[in-house]
């Protein structure tokens, strides 16, 4: 028993029942939707994972430290839109350093968030809350009420969402699915190899001992909501790709499937818990229900936010009740934790 | 002797109109174990607050190694190699011990080897002589544990300085022991360790040279050996001190509360006893003896899975701690700045809090002047100091906040009062006031029971003496065969 | 030097005159009657939400799912009266589940001990999404004649509806947090519910009832907001939660719990109407206001911490003079 406590963690086994869970679903929808089982599912779902799944990975930053981002749904549409705009006046720009100019837009949102909360000491909620409606408003007020339009941008990047990063029969990845499972397998190492994501897990576990122990929080803050604003610009770019006409409420309303996703991936509210790999799989199952429903009969597409408030609700009670208990149960392994000899 | 590590050369700070500290001076030198001692506010925190970076001085140097420092942070101070334990460990519950140890160092490369980690910080806890498994998560870990894993912490920091904060004050007796010898490998490696506590015993079986600061100055520096605990005492407060007060012999009442077979799964188990009116019944142990756990039990905070509560010859189950108010029961609880008071809110409202309803009419408004009136009553009742009682209750010190505590359940008019630490972390004089007045509530026939981990004070205020380890009763002692030792030795499970 | 720089309430006064005199610089009926009433009738669904949003964040939590809650009522109400029930059942019934959603929210904040924030987020998702199922893309209106008097002219006597509404909810939410028994729990469990669950206060039913409450008020705003526009569609009210939780938080309730007045929350919705009704002057579109109002929101929280580091610089400033001079 103590050796499966020891390489076996509680938030492994909550990994686990969620690919579980994303079985059951698509075991579910494949009996009640007729031709599920086909490639087109695969890649709609996957389509629709990739652009959330990259803004979640910001989101997971910011949340790890015990925050949270409202304003990455508008930082989404307010890049998709002027990245756009870029493009249609300047068409001969590389695909390279459009990617590059959506990433420094959206980093620079996010750097405000980072400022404000960091050195202004406005609660995360409250700051990404007046972002949230102000970039929105920004996006509305330099727009001039004028929508980008699929033709109106350069064929590659129109083309960009066929691309097959490789093909196996009729089941293909698409070279952006591809994209962003290489930002979570990056965002993944960073977290775990690198100093500065095993600081965003401490300063989440305990903000007063890392602040004493001389973490350097404010700077951590900064850079993880510039982080999370840059990702949430690369979305905002595979936005613009995947829809090419850009509205100005484009990707409104993003910022509760990324929580949603987030949480349901198990990456804990209150900071110092959770992964990349939780993440995604948060991602998965909400696109897999999201895309599903669209196709369900019997059952309007209607129902997909309700379902999504109730999923949230179950994974954050699940979490509370649930892991918990796990916990103590591994806590209480080690009894005997001390022994000092003499 | 050699020269000191770290001196402290006349020290000034002001905090407002109080001056914290004044004109105080202090030497540690490589290799000993310095004792602090002085009643609260006497300026020993702000002293440490000084040494690790958290205050800056008004006055006076700072001098490491023969030189001159200034020290602006936490931060800095570590890289002098000056680390402090806290009473309450700073943990990163979701971080492994390993992590623990090493996250707040700055230059482990741009890369984290886990496996490297994992080897230093075996290699420390092997110099500590601990066996604590370095990949287990930090979360759970007992308070020892915890502890363990600050001092490796400092250690992996090279700390030549290592302040310790009380470290004691929430370890069992058995891991304060394993604590010294901890200290005492630390000494032979030549780290210097400014030792705070308020138990004397403590003090003098680990301590080389104590300095006793009153009221924010320096009062005297002496080899611990010419030290008493008498005479330590007497420079602290100043004056000699009389004997403990003690509890006035009366013949008990009816009775009032008797427990039998009380258990909580994993927590405590099987406890009997009874309280009559007018007696107090200590409840003795070490840490994690669970007392606290039975007396929420009572209180209606826990949940007992088994036994019988009996409350003036009626059954009664309490789950909440309404109905324990309504059937007469109050708790003041151990932890004043948590779950005593309400710090930013008024005395007033504090005092009436859990008796609120009395002060609403029917229409469920309050009546200020009435809550007034009965806040001023217990302002002299139990000589609260303040200039009003409209001010919020975290102006004041802890001794009048403790009897703003005690005002508080007094106005419910308990049969029963459970008092919990009720001196903890109060000065001398506050301590023989609040004995006073658990005597005088005894004599007008309150029952009183007292959880207290100062044992001199649990063998002069209670009729009767119920010792508890680890969940489990070990002892019931009257008062005339109650001693130290025999109180003592069943908390450590020595009886047979 | 503990004294305050300013008191809160005294700046948002002053913000107010400034607000008022631009505006009165700006068009001349500003200060009319029927420009100032408009000004309450426009915006009386956020403000009687805002006045229950305040006990709640006294009480140290938060209510995300205001304005769902708002949509789901008003949806009911359309849903019910398409489907041709009698209207003041279907009245009943929408305040009804306004009140079941905020017990919804109560029962996992108050007895499942989950954060407020996330237990209402799922709500401003789920509540918002129940109300898309019963519209689905319609709108629906056709309300009763008298309904619609009550939200388009809203005169009763020559007092007009929503002024009244207003003043009633201020004397109760006034009398509920500074004279009430449960007012004073209310402050106590937002500085420490444990002292307040040590100390016999049945925290649990508090918050429950402040969640109920929430949810009740929030369905009567939603039917006024129904009353007012004449008809409903499953997005009615989205995005209120922002201008309602910046009436409460510019008004100096601290976020955190424990603190805030009731004048301060009605000086800053005095504020935020005649700024909107200002912007609105000077030909200022709807989604650039709420791009101010999000700004007015960072500055609520953001001002009072410059002031406090200001003090506290000051004030030790202030120390090192006197150690010069001493």
């Amino acid at each position: 028993m103590n050796s499966i406590r020891r390489t076996i963690r509680p938030e492994q086994i909550r990994e686990f029942i969620l690919v579980l869970l994303i079985f059951a679903a698509i075991l579910f929808f494949g009996s009640q939707i007729e031709n599920y089982y086909q490639p087109r599912t695969f890649t709609r779902i996957a389509s629709s994972v990739a652009i959330l799944v990259v803004v979640a990975v910001g989101q997971t930053l910011v949340v790890l430290m015990r925050n949270i981002d409202l304003s990455v749904g508008s930082i989404v549409g307010f890049t998709a839109y002027f990245v756009g705009r870029a493009i249609v006046n300047n068409p001969e720009l590389s695909p390279l350093s459009i990617v590059l100019l959506a990433m420094l837009m959206g980093g620079i949102l996010g750097l405000v968030n980072g400022i404000i909360i960091a050195y202004g000491r406005v609660p995360a909620i409250i700051t990404t809350l007046g972002t949230l409606a102000i970039y929105r408003s920004l996006l509305v007020q330099f727009s001039d009420a004028q929508t980008i339009i699929t033709s109106a941008l350069p064929e590659w990047l129109v083309n960009l969402p066929q691309v097959n990063a490789f093909a196996i029969g009729e089941w293909e990845l698409k070279l952006i699915v591809l994209i962003a499972l290489v930002i979570v397998v990056i965002f993944q190492l960073v977290v775990t190899y690198l100093p500065w994501g095993r600081r965003l897990y401490a300063i989440g576990s305990n903000p007063d001992a890392a602040a004493m122990s001389g973490l350097p929080v404010t700077r951590m803050t900064v850079s993880a909501y510039t982080l999370c604003g840059a990702l949430s610009g690369l979305a905002g770019f595979l936005f613009l790709a995947r829809f090419g006409n850009i509205t100005v409420v484009a990707a409104q309303g993003m910022e509760l499937q990324v929580v949603a996703a987030v949480v349901v991936g198990g990456i804990n509210i209150f900071g110092g818990t959770g992964s990349m790999f939780g993440a995604l799989l948060g991602t998965v199952l909400i696109a897999t229900l999201e895309q599903s429903l669209l196709r369900w009969r019997i059952v309007s597409e209607f129902w997909r936010d309700a379902l999504l408030g109730l999923l949230i609700l179950l994974a954050v009670a699940t979490d509370s009740v649930i892991l918990s208990r796990l916990r103590a149960f591994w806590a209480r392994g080690g009894v005997e934790q001390v022994q000092i000899e003499n | 002797m050699t020269e000191p590590i770290l001196e402290m050369r006349g020290i000034s700070k002001r905090f407002g109109t109080t001056q914290a500290l004044a004109d105080v001076s202090l030497a540690l030198y490589p290799g000993e174990i310095h004792a602090l001692l002085g009643e609260n506010g006497a300026g020993k925190s702000t002293l440490i607050k000084v040494m690790t970076g958290i205050h800056r001085p008004d006055q006076g140097e700072v001098w490491l190694n023969g030189r001159s420092i200034t020290i602006n942070n936490p931060l800095e101070a570590q890289r002098h190699g000056i680390a402090a334990i806290h009473q309450e460990p700073m943990i990163f519950p979701d971080l492994n011990v390993a992590e623990n140890i090493f996250i707040g160092h700055g230059n482990r490369g741009s890369i984290v080897r886990w496996r490297q980690m994992y080897r230093e910080a075996a290699d420390i806890l092997a110099r500590l002589d601990v066996k604590l498994d370095v990949r287990s998560s930090a979360r759970g870990l007992t308070l020892a544990a915890q502890q363990v894993v600050e001092i490796a912490k400092a250690l992996s920091l090279d700390v030549r300085v290592l302040i310790m904060d009380e470290p004691t004050a929430s370890l069992s007796a058995h891991e304060v022991d394993q604590l010294f010898k901890l200290a005492k490998t630390l000494k032979a490696n030549g780290v210097s360790i400014l030792f705070i506590s308020h138990r004397m015993e403590e003090v003098f079986s680990i301590a080389d040279r104590v300095t006793v600061l009153r009221d924010g100055r320096f009062v005297s520096t002496h080899p611990a050996s010419e030290v008493t605990p008498e005479s330590a005492i007497r420079d602290m407060v100043g004056r000699h001190m009389d004997d403990f007060f003690a509890k006035t012999d009366k013949e008990p009442g009816d009775l009032l509360l008797s427990v039998r077979g009380l258990s909580k799964d994993n927590v405590f188990h099987d406890i009997n006893f009874d309280v009559r009116a007018g007696e107090v019944v200590g409840f003795a142990g070490l840490v994690g003896s669970r007392r606290t756990d039975v007396a929420l039990a009572l209180f209606g905070i826990e949940t007992a899975d088994a036994g019988s509560v009996t409350l003036n010859g009626q059954p009664v189950t309490i789950r909440t701690p309404q109905q324990a108010v309504k059937l007469g029961l109050a708790y003041v609880t151990e932890d004043r700045r948590q779950l005593g008071l309400t710090m930013p809110m008024s005395i007033t409202t504090n005092i009436t809090l859990p008796t609120l309803h009395q002060y609403a009419n029917r229409f469920g408004l309050v009546q200020q002047r009435a809550e007034r009136q009965t806040a001023e009553t217990f302002q002299q009742r139990l000589s609260i100091r303040t200039p009003d009682v409209d001010r919020p209750a975290g102006t004041l010190s802890g001794g009048n906040q403790q009897k703003v505590v005690l005002s508080k359940w007094l106005n419910t008019q308990p049969r029963l009062l459970i008092l919990d630490e009720p001196t903890r972390g109060i000065d001398v004089g506050a301590k023989a006031e609040v004995h006073q007045i658990i005597d005088e509530l005894a004599q007008q026939g309150m029952g009183i029971i007292m959880i207290s981990s100062d044992l001199p004070e649990v063998l002069a205020m209670s009729d009767r003496i119920v010792v508890m380890r680890e969940g489990r009763q070990m002892a019931t002692l009257n008062r005339s065969e109650a001693t130290q030792e025999r109180v003592m030795a069943a908390a450590m499970g020595q009886t047979k | 030097m503990t004294r305050k720089l300013l008191s809160w309430e005294a700046l948002l006064l002053f913000i107010l005159i400034v607000v008022v005199l631009i505006n009165v610089n700006l068009s001349p009926f500003y200060l009319g009657l029927n420009n100032q009433i408009n000004l309450f009738q426009l915006s009386i669904e956020k403000i009687i939400v805002a006045l229950a949003m305040t006990l709640i964040i006294i009480n140290a939590e938060i209510d995300l799912s205001v304005a769902s809650v708002m949509g789901l009522a008003a949806c009911t109400l359309a849903y019910l009266h398409a489907h041709e029930q009698p209207f003041v059942l279907s009245l009943a019934v929408s305040l009804l589940i306004g009140a079941a959603a905020g017990a919804f929210n109560g029962f996992w904040v108050a007895y499942a001990g989950l954060p407020s924030l996330v237990v209402t987020l799922a709500g401003l998702i789920g509540y918002r999404g129940l109300a898309l199922v019963l519209l689905e893309d319609e709108s629906i209106g056709g309300f009763p004649e008298w309904f619609n008097q009550v939200g388009q002219q809203g005169l009763m006597g020559s007092v007009p509806f929503s002024l009244l509404l207003f003043g009633l909810g201020v004397v109760v939410v006034w009398v509920v947090l500074q004279r009430s028994e449960n007012g004073r729990y209310i402050y106590v469990i937002g500085n420490s519910a444990d002292v307040a669950r040590y100390s016999g206060v049945n925290v649990k039913r508090v918050k429950m009832a402040l969640f109920v409450a929430s949810g009740l008020v929030s369905a009567l705003a939603g039917i006024l907001l129904a009353a007012r526009l004449g008809a409903v569609r499953g997005s009615t009210a989205q995005g209120f939660e922002l201008d309602i939780i910046t009436m409460v938080l510019l008004g100096g309730v601290s976020i955190f719990g424990g603190s805030g007045t009731l004048t301060g929350v009605v000086l800053s919705i005095l504020i935020i109407l005649n700024l909107r009704n200002g912007l609105s002057l000077v030909n200022i579109s709807g989604n650039t206001q709420t791009g101010i109002i999000g700004l007015l929101l960072i500055l609520s929280v953001l001002i009072p911490n410059w002031l406090a580091s200001a003090q506290s610089w000051w004030a030790r400033r202030q120390e090192s003079a006197a150690q010069v001079s001493g």
